[in-house]
């Protein structure tokens, strides 16, 4: 038995209890690594001549586990290269960074590659652009580099959606960045303007300050604010009047107004005009900004899926492309692959890990004539089996064609602003022509005079505060949001996530940590914990299952360390049996795999934790002890639903698994509502159903199973270190490990309703005032400067609030 | 008096014109691009 002390990884940092792995320093000190991966990642680091970055203060590294060689074949990343000039431009999103450290390393590694001419990476999307002579660098050299320092390379093909969302950036980048330059130089001239008021002005000068204004709004107008005139054109044609239409009416009929009354010699409202939309372009860029984090999801899917098959003819193999596989061809597929279409089991025994479409993540055992989904990995044997349907057909990408559907069957909710506005905008018009009609035809004003007073009701009835309102509040609800550990893909989730009143969850990975841990250990027939402890972490470290990786962080965690393990072997679904190097033999598995090969059990007391899983260990044919595992519920599970169930919404746990264990787990957390044996459409199909019945759907869930009902649900949750197209169509993404975020996420949408509907009703309150005052023909510069201000900071002022906000409540 | 305001304003135009012009380079030129990385950067020592 070897018992150690704790030990601090010199690449990753993390201390741990087995033996380190040492080798010495050129200086003569010696070094320790955690792993053969981490001691690889710093040699490499250090021969390359960047051993300073291990003298780099804030870093966190990630601990390199094995000598992984990335899952890509040369030809397929070969095709990914885009010529340019002399150069192939080629572009990978790299997983695992953490930390400027990570970016400063991974470019300069990247660099230091022969046949890399230049290297970029950008710190907030993760995606490294290479321009590389093929000539000289293969590109799955440049991953072999990336994944043995600890981080993931994926191929990146930069999608249309990204090139849009970049442009469409760009373009709102302008128009703010010219909005606001103007809007600066118009305050002056405003405030001049203001003063040139109270304290007289000569009126040569003050018209030379109208033109000056009338010269720096017309561009913020029809430039900057081109979107909102877009949009309100747009809203008219379909006559659906939105937030679009309010902003642009604002704004033209202040400048519209300010124009007249320029060569009328009147007072210009300009300043009102710019301020508009200045505000509102720094509410869509900070959105735009949000969203642009987000990546297409399908295109995620299709990199999961494999695009080599070993096809079985004759006595020979030969590799073919998956697109050209037929239904009937038989297929070898390997320890470790994936499968690349659905098919039927016809040779060997085999442990699947169905992840991929139950969301479970321990390997289920196959037989021959069991059948086999796309996506899904063969982990411990070799298997022929045959292929169903060609690959468009095959599971993953009749996932991928669902969540697409999903996405675009979606219910929009008409959000609050439009609800706002669509009758708000009628409302002022028709009352401006009312007002202008009456003066004319009843007071006998001139025509030009009547027009003046309609238009001075549509512009102090559009304030800035009306346009603030919902932006403002938002804006401070996303940055608390991401602050409490929430991070919100856009503005309009909070409206349709205070709407939820059914939420519904993944079992496995969302509210359980989807994977095993141990809860109990006992030795029994005499021998000593420790030896058996020792034993089975010895005998289990080879094996990949994640039932053995428990036990052996079980045995780690205690200061147990793995010694050599000899004659190892794997029997597929019952266990595993090695010999120690004293040479005693130890089995590890299933009561049913021990049973089989002669363990006396009738030492094995009764099972008190049903819902657990047992592995039982026998050395020497010896009953010697019984580990108890079980998927543990995530943190805050119970709390989030107490939480949610006193909010009136109600709960249910939707999941692939057995029914039995999805109703234990529902009881456990105190859901009532459980389905069990769930396929993807078929949530799917149960998310819609609860929408037909008038009812908005949260989601949360992480698996690809998961993915098409999260794309249709009202508002769909994912955690971070989901599956990629999971976290992609989630609107919410909740870091780190506590469900109950979820709660205080619904808990922050619904005071964010609140504070919006104070907004409005103060910027309905100020038009309360302001439109009569305007239809007497009383308004003056005095109450509309006054008033405007006021009311966007008390706007603004009152959206602040939500940053102060609680997590409970 | 009123020339030189007049002067002053025009001028005050001028200045930030050409600041915007360099606003719209840096856009185009994709300066705001990545805005998380280049602040960790002077840290580095080489």
């Amino acid at each position: 038995m070897t018992k150690l002390t704790e030990s601090t990884c010199s690449h990753c940092g993390i201390s741990f209890r087995w033996k380190a792995i040492e080798i010495e320093d050129v200086d003569g000190g010696r070094k320790s690594f955690c792993c053969r991966g981490c001691r690889g990642a710093w040699q490499l680091i250090c021969s390359s001549g960047m051993g300073s970055f291990y003298q780099r203060g804030e870093r966190v590294t990630p601990t390199v586990n094995e000598l992984t060689t990335p899952a890509y074949n040369e030809s397929d990343l070969a095709q990914r290269l885009i010529p340019e000039g002399e150069f192939c431009r080629f572009d990978i999103l790299i997983g695992g960074i953490s930390c400027p450290s990570c970016i400063w390393l991974l470019e300069r590694m990247i660099s230091g590659i022969p046949g890399v001419e230049h290297v970029s990476l950008s710190y907030s999307a993760g995606i490294a652009s290479l321009s590389i002579n093929p000539l000289r660098v293969s590109p799955l050299q440049i991953f072999g580099v990336i994944s043995q320092l600890g981080y993931t390379p994926r191929p990146y093909s930069p999608e249309q959606s990204d090139k849009d969302t970049r442009r469409e950036r760009d373009d709102l980048l302008l128009r703010f960045g010219t909005a606001l330059f103007l809007s600066m130089q118009l305050m002056a001239y405003s405030y001049a303007l203001y003063a040139g008021y109270f304290q007289g002005m000569s009126s040569a000068i003050k018209q030379f300050l109208q033109y000056v204004s009338l010269a720096v709004t017309t561009p913020v107008v029809f430039y900057s604010g081109w979107p909102f005139l877009a949009g309100a054109w747009r809203s008219l044609k379909t006559r659906a009047p939105g937030m679009d239409l309010l902003i642009a009416t604002g704004a033209i009929s202040a400048w519209v107004y300010s124009l007249w009354a320029t060569f009328a010699g009147e007072e210009t409202y300009f300043e009102s005009a710019a301020t508009i939309v200045t505000f509102v372009l720094i509410g869509r860029l900070l959105e735009l900004s949000v969203r642009r984090r987000a990546m297409s999801g399908i295109s995620a899917l299709y990199a999961s899926a494999p695009q080599r098959a070993t096809l079985v003819e004759g006595e020979g193999h030969r590799e073919v492309d998956v697109e050209d596989l037929h239904p009937g061809d038989l297929l070898l597929i390997r320890q470790g692959d994936r499968f690349p279409v659905d098919c039927l089991l016809i040779d060997g025994e085999t442990e699947v890990d169905q992840s991929l479409a139950t969301g479970e993540s321990l390997p289920v055992l196959l037989f021959a004539g069991d059948e086999v989904r796309s996506g899904c990995v063969n982990v411990a044997a070799p298997v022929t089996v045959q292929a169903l349907r060609p690959v468009g057909q095959s599971y993953l990408m009749r996932v991928a064609s669902l969540v697409q559907m999903a996405q675009a069957g979606k219910p929009r909710l008409q959000l609050l602003a439009d609800r706002v506005s669509g009758w708000f905008v009628p409302f002022v018009i028709i009352l401006a022509l009312l007002v202008g009609i009456g003066r004319f035809a009843l007071a006998g004003e001139g025509i030009g005079a009547a027009v003046m007073s309609a238009l001075s009701v549509v512009l102090i009835a559009c304030p800035c505060a009306m346009g603030l309102a919902v932006p403002a509040a938002v804006l401070a609800a996303c940055s608390r949001a991401a602050t409490l550990g929430i991070i919100l893909r856009s503005g309009d989730v909070i409206e349709r996530l205070a709407t939820i009143n059914v939420a519904l969850f993944d079992k496995t990975g969302t509210i359980t940590r989807g994977e095993p841990q141990v809860i109990s250990f006992e030795a029994c027939g005499g021998f000593a914990e420790p030896d058996v402890i020792q034993a089975s972490a010895t005998v289990e470290e080879p094996a990949a299952h994640p039932l053995a990786r428990s036990i052996v962080r079980h045995a780690a965690d205690l200061g147990f360390l793995p010694e050599d393990c000899r004659e190892f072997s794997n029997i597929a679904g019952r266990g595993i049996s090695g010999i120690l190097p004293d040479g005693r033999r130890v089995l590890c598995g299933s009561e049913h795999f021990l049973h089989e090969s002669g363990v006396d059990l009738r030492s094995f007391r009764d099972i008190t934790q049903t819902s657990a899983t047992h592995v039982l260990i026998a050395i020497d044919d010896q009953l010697a002890g019984l580990y108890q595992l079980i998927d543990k519920l995530r943190h805050g599970a119970e709390e989030m639903v107490t939480d949610l169930l006193s909010n009136q919404i109600d709960l249910g746990i939707i999941s692939g698994d057995h029914q039995a264990t999805v109703e234990r787990i529902a009881a456990e957390v105190g859901v009532r509502s459980a389905r069990g044996g769930m396929t993807p459409d078929q949530k799917l199909a149960y998310v819609q159903t609860l929408q037909n019945e008038g009812r908005s759907v949260l989601m949360a869930g992480d698996g690809v199973n998961d993915a098409p009902a999260l794309a249709a649900a009202t508002v769909s949750c994912s955690l971070s270190g989901s599956s990629d197209i999971a976290m992609e169509n989630a609107d919410i993404i909740i870091t780190g490990d506590d469900l109950s975020k979820i709660a205080a996420a619904c808990h922050l949408s619904r005071a964010t309703i609140k504070i919006i509907k104070q907004n409005l009703a103060w910027a309905f309150l100020y038009n309360l005032i302001g439109i009569p005052i305007a239809m007497a023909g009383l308004l003056t510069p005095v109450y509309a400067a006054v008033a405007m201000t006021a009311s966007s900071l008390l706007v603004s002022l009152n959206s602040m609030r939500l940053m102060r906000f609680k997590k409970n409540g | 008096m009123d020339e030189s305001l007049i002067i002053l304003i025009v001028l005050s135009l001028c200045l930030g014109t050409a600041c915007w012009l360099v606003f719209i380079w840096a856009v185009k030129k994709g300066q705001f691009e990545d805005v998380e990385k280049p602040k960790h950067r002077m840290l580095d020592d080489d």
